[in-house]
C-alpha cells in the first residue's frame, strides 16, 4: 500500500554517465529509489560506488543523463538553472564534507544565509538561528568567523543552515569524515535529535560507520545500484 | 532580497588578502592622481594663458555702449553724446564680487609722424594709475615715464619707436578724426616705451593720458568708449559679466554691454575646449590600462573563491546574486580607491597650486595663441575632472569585475564541491 504522502525525494530508472578523453564511467546505473518525510537515511557503499553522485542527483546539483527525480512531486529533471536555485533555497538544506562556510560571514550569518535569500525579516532570522544554537549546543558563537571555530563547531553551523529554513530534505556529503570520533557522536547527536523533534528528512553520503548504526535506512551501492536496501 | 548578503560578501571580501588589496587600490589611486593632477595642469595653464592673453590690454571683461562693437565707431561712447559719470560707473563696477579693477578708455585710430616718417596706429586715451590694476602696458615699460595726466605725452610700443625712429623725448605729430568732425592734429611728447613680446601691441599702439586724449579727439570727459575690467578666476568672466549686466550698475537710462573673454576672445574657449577635450584621451588611456589591472587581479580573487562560488549555489544563490557579490567588491575596491586617489590628489593640487613648477629656469618666455605664457605650471582646481574622474574609476572597477563575475557564475558546483 502506498502512502499518500509526497515522497520528500524520488527517482526512476536514474543514470549519471560521465564522458572523459573518450573514457566512460557509469556513476550511477538505473536507480529507483523513493525516501519519505521524516526518514534517515545513510547511502553506504565502497568508494567510486555513486554515493555522492546519487546525492548530487537529489538535490540538482548534477542533471541525470537517464531517468527522472522529484523532489516533493516536482519534477526537477528539467528545470532550469533558475528554477533549480530556487527550489534548493526553499526545499533544500546542504552539508558538505569540508568548506561549509562562507569565510566572511560570521556563524549567524552563515547560518541565516538561506533565510535571508528567502527574504526572512531579520528578527524573525535572529530568532530561529539562536533557538538552533542553543539546541545543538552553539549558543554565544553566533559572532565567530568560521576560522575561529573548530570542525566541529562548523559542521554544526552548517547543519544550523541546513536545517533552519524547514527544508523537504537535507542531503549531506561525508559531514563527518573531517572531524575526531567526540565530535562526530556529537553531530550525529544533533542531526538525530533535530530528525526527531522537527521531523527533518536527512540522506546522507558516508564510509562512517557510527553514522550507518544511526540510520533507520541503509542503502547499499555498489557500482552505481542499489544492492540492499533495508529499514529499521 | 534588495538587502541582501552581497554587498557585504563583496566589502568583506576585499579585505581578506589585504596587501592584493591594497596594491591594486593604490594602483588605481595614482591613476586618479595622474589625471586629477594633469587635468589641473592643462586647466592652470589655460587659465594662465586666458589670464595673460587678456590681461596685457583687454582686460577679461569688456563695457561698451551696445553700439560701439564691431566698428569701434567713435561718436558710440557709454551714455552715448551725454556720456556719463564715469567715477560712479567705476566704482559701482568694483564693487561687483571678484573684480580687480575697472579702467575707463577711448580709442581712435589716428596717425603719428616723426620728420618723415608716418606710422598708422590705435590711438588710447587711459588713465595710467587705474591701468595698473587692470592690463601690463603700464607694467611692460622699459624706458622713460608713464604719460602723466593733463600733458600731452606719449607712452609708445618699442618696436613702433623703432618705426619711426624716435626715443623718449622725442615731440610726434599726432592726426585723428574727431567727434565734431573735424581732423585733429597736436604735437605730443614720447614720455615712456613699453615691450610686451606681442607683435602687434609693440608696433601699433600710442597710449595717452585719458583727458589729454579725449581733448584731441574733442570729447567730453563724461565720454569714454570702453571699461576694461580684470577679475580674479578667468572662468568666472561669464557670469560676472552677467550679473554686471543684469544687475544694473550703470546710472539710470545707460545702457552698457558687458562681454567676458570668452565672447571677444573666441579662439581662447576654442583652446580651453581643446585642452578640456585631449584630457578625455588621457582618462580613457589610464582607465583602459586600470581595467586590465583590476580584471586580472579580480580573476584570481574569484578563481581562489570558487570553491564558495560553488556553495554558494548550491545553496541556492542564483548567478545574479553571485554577480552582484563580485560587482559589490569591485564597487567597493574601487569606492577604496577614490579615497586613496582623493588622499594623495589633493594635498599635490593645492601644493602646485601655491608653489607652481617653475619650468623657466628650462625655457624661456615664449609665446602661444599670441599670448605670452609665463612657464610656470600653477595647477588649477579641476572641479569637474575631480568628479568625472571619480566616476570614471568606479565605472573601470565595475567594468573589470564584469568577466570575472561571469566565470564565477559558471563554476559546476557538484564538481567543484568535490574538488575536480
Ligand atoms: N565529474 C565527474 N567526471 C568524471 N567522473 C566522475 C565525476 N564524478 C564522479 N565520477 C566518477 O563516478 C564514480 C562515482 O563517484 P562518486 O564520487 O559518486 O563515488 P563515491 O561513492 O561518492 O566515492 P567516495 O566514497 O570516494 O566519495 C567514480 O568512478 C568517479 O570517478
Ligand atoms: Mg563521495
Amino acid at each position: 500500500m502506498t502512502t499518500p504522502t509526497n515522497a520528500a525525494v524520488r527517482t526512476d530508472t536514474v543514470w549519471k554517465i560521465f564522458e572523459h578523453d573518450g573514457i566512460t564511467v557509469e556513476a550511477v546505473r538505473g536507480v529507483t529509489v523513493r525516501i519519505e518525510p521524516g526518514e534517515f537515511v545513510v547511502l553506504a557503499g565502497p568508494s567510486g560506488s555513486g554515493k555522492t553522485t546519487l546525492l548530487n542527483l537529489f538535490g540538482g546539483l548534477t542533471r541525470p543523463s537517464r531517468g527522472r527525480v522529484w523532489i516533493d512531486e516536482q519534477d526537477i529533471t528539467d528545470m532550469s538553472e533558475r528554477q533549480l536555485a530556487r527550489l534548493r533555497l526553499e526545499r533544500l538544506g546542504f552539508v558538505f564534507q569540508a568548506y561549509n562556510l562562507l569565510p566572511v560571514l560570521t556563524a549567524l550569518e552563515n547560518a541565516e544565509f538561506s533565510l535571508l535569500l528567502q527574504g526572512v525579516d531579520e528578527e524573525e532570522r535572529q530568532r530561529r538561528v539562536s533557538a538552533l544554537f542553543e539546541k545543538i549546543g552553539i549558543a554565544g558563537l553566533e559572532d565567530r568567523r568560521p576560522g575561529k571555530l573548530s570542525g566541529g563547531q562548523q559542521q554544526r553551523v552548517a547543519v544550523a543552515r541546513a536545517v533552519v529554513s524547514e527544508p523537504a530534505l537535507v542531503l549531506a556529503d561525508e559531514p563527518t569524515a573531517n572531524l575526531d570520533s567526540a565530535s562526530s557522536d556529537a553531530l550525529l547527536d544533533v542531526m538525530v535529535r533535530l530528525n526527531a523533534d522537527l521531523g527533518t528528512t536527512f540522506v546522507f553520503a558516508t564510509h562512517d560507520t557510527r553514522l550507518m548504526e544511526r540510520a533507520k535506512r541503509l542503502i547499499r551501492l555498489v557500482d552505481g545500484a542499489i544492492a540492499s536496501d533495508h529499514r529499521r | 532580497m534588495a538587502a541582501g548578503p552581497w554587498w557585504r560578501i563583496g566589502w568583506r571580501n576585499l579585505g581578506r588578502n589585504r596587501r592584493r588589496t591594497i596594491l591594486t587600490a593604490t594602483g588605481l589611486a595614482f591613476g586618479y592622481w595622474a589625471v586629477v593632477v594633469i587635468a589641473g595642469m592643462a586647466d592652470g595653464i589655460v587659465a594662465d594663458m586666458v589670464r595673460t592673453a587678456t590681461g596685457i590690454l583687454s582686460g577679461q571683461i569688456q563695457a561698451h555702449a551696445p553700439a560701439y562693437l564691431p566698428d569701434r565707431t567713435l561718436y558710440e561712447t557709454i551714455g552715448g553724446n551725454e556720456g556719463t559719470d564715469v567715477p560712479a560707473l567705476l566704482a559701482a563696477i568694483e564693487r561687483e564680487p571678484g573684480v580687480l579693477g575697472a579702467a575707463p578708455r577711448v580709442y581712435a585710430g589716428g596717425l603719428v609722424s616723426s620728420g618723415a616718417t608716418t606710422v598708422g596706429v590705435l590711438l588710447v586715451g587711459a588713465d595710467p594709475a587705474r591701468e595698473d590694476s587692470v592690463s601690463r602696458l603700464t607694467a611692460a615699460l622699459v624706458e622713460g615715464h608713464l604719460p602723466a595726466p593733463g600733458t600731452r605725452e606719449l607712452l609708445i610700443g618699442s618696436e613702433l619707436a623703432r618705426q619711426l625712429n624716435v626715443r623718449v623725448g622725442t615731440e610726434l605729430v599726432v592726426v585723428a578724426p574727431a567727434a565734431d568732425g573735424s581732423l585733429a592734429n597736436d604735437l605730443f611728447t614720447v614720455a615712456g616705451l613699453y615691450r610686451t613680446g606681442i607683435a602687434e601691441l609693440d608696433g601699433s599702439y600710442a597710449v595717452g593720458p585719458l583727458d589729454a586724449i579725449q581733448a584731441l579727439l574733442v570729447l567730453d570727459p563724461g565720454r569714454v568708449h570702453e571699461i576694461a575690467i580684470r577679475i580674479a578666476d578667468p572662468w568666472t568672466a561669464p557670469a560676472i559679466a552677467d550679473s554686471l549686466g543684469t544687475r544694473g550698475v550703470t546710472p539710470a537710462g545707460v545702457p552698457v554691454a558687458f562681454r567676458p573673454w570668452t565672447t571677444f576672445r573666441p579662439e581662447l574657449v576654442d583652446y580651453a575646449n581643446l585642452s578640456a577635450g585631449s584630457m578625455w584621451i588621457v582618462v580613457v588611456i589610464v582607465f583602459l590600462m586600470a581595467i586590465f589591472g583590476v580584471a586580472n587581479t579580480l580573476l584570481m580573487t574569484t578563481f581562489e573563491r570558487r570553491r564558495e562560488f560553488a556553495l554558494l549555489l548550491a545553496l541556492g544563490a542564483t548567478p545574479r546574486g553571485i554577480v552582484r557579490a563580485v560587482l559589490a567588491e569591485a564597487a567597493a575596491l574601487g569606492i577604496l580607491s577614490i579615497v586613496l586617489g582623493v588622499v594623495i590628489t589633493v594635498p599635490v593640487l593645492i601644493w602646485w597650486h601655491y608653489d607652481p613648477i617653475d619650468l623657466g629656469r628650462l625655457f624661456g618666455d615664449f609665446t602661444m595663441a599670441g599670448a605670452l605664457v609665463r612657464p610656470v605650471l600653477r595647477t588649477d582646481y579641476p572641479v569637474t575632472m575631480f568628479f568625472y574622474a571619480a566616476g570614471a574609476l568606479l565605472l573601470t572597477a565595475l567594468l573589470a569585475a564584469l568577466y570575472p563575475a561571469f566565470r564565477a557564475t559558471r563554476v559546476p558546483p557538484a564538481d567543484t564541491l568535490a574538488g575536480r
